[in-house]
């Protein structure tokens, strides 16, 4: 089979060209983060003789569970940015998969718009509160 | 949209799309069991007790590591061939790949919350 592919500029600039750009962008800033992520709970796991699950959950439940790591204020700070930059990809990426998944089953067009309105405004919602409460832990 | 469909539900699942079909759905599943596990995550991180619990629950976390594990990889070989568009010639040999890494990963991911809710 011969590969088909549509140059970018013949693509045009609509919505939906702009979020499957936004979707493909944002699930490479997720493997990256989640390469990081690991690399950088084995390291702490090395320093600190702790377990490797212990440190992803101090990382990502920081209200929940009293962090070792709090000692080294720079760790903390780094671990925090992480997982409100990791929250904020993963919605940003749900949005649009979400939204795909509604387009197919509802056509009409005030459906579409108001799934868009609902799935975005709960998306911003969602990471606003996730961020407060991930960076006030 | 009306209700009626053109296509009855017995004639869809018996749509014999093999691999690629089976990936694209899978990754539908996959997304939504995500969408429902950030929203606990979000709940359990507010505080709301019965989502900590949820979270802690071995069964929910199989649940979501099966079809999140594969909505990841998926994702990853879609990501990929999306990119390099002269490797969608080889996209069968792709999904093989993908299948194995799948079930390589997945089954040491179950493994693990399997061992930790026996109390090993």
């Amino acid at each position: 089979m011969a590969a088909r592919t549509l140059p970018i500029k013949k693509r045009g600039f609509s919505f939906e060209v702009f979020m499957w750009a936004f979707t493909r962008f944002t699930v490479i800033a997720m493997y990256g983060l989640i390469l990081a992520g690991i690399i950088g709970a084995l390291i702490a796991s090395a320093r600190t003789g702790a377990n490797f699950a212990d440190i992803l959950y101090w990382s990502f439940f920081p209200n929940l569970a009293e962090s070792p790591l709090g000692k080294n204020f720079g760790m903390i700070i780094l671990a925090k940015l992480m997982v409100i930059a990791f929250v904020l990809v993963v919605c940003g990426h749900g949005v649009h998969g979400v939204l795909e998944i509604w387009d197919d089953y509802v056509t009409s067009e005030s459906g579409r718009r108001w799934a868009r309105y609902i799935v975005i405004s709960y998306a911003v919602a969602a990471s606003l509160a996730a961020m407060y409460i991930i960076w006030i832990a | 949209m009306g209700l009626k469909r053109d296509v009855s539900l017995s004639s869809a699942l018996g749509y014999k799309g093999q691999g690629p079909y089976l990936t694209y759905i899978l990754h539908r599943i996959g997304g939504s069991a995500l969408f429902i596990f950030f929203t606990v995550y979000i709940l359990s991180l507010v505080g709301v007790d019965s989502m900590q619990a949820l979270m802690s629950n071995w069964i929910f976390q199989i649940i979501v590591l099966v079809f999140g594990l594969f909505h990841a990889i998926n994702g990853l070989r879609i990501t990929i061939l999306d990119l390099s568009p002269k490797l969608i010639e080889h996209f069968r040999t792709a999904i093989n790949i993908e299948w194995v890494a799948y079930v390589l990963v997945a089954g040491f991911a179950v493994f693990v919350v399997l061992q930790n809710a026996m109390g090993g």
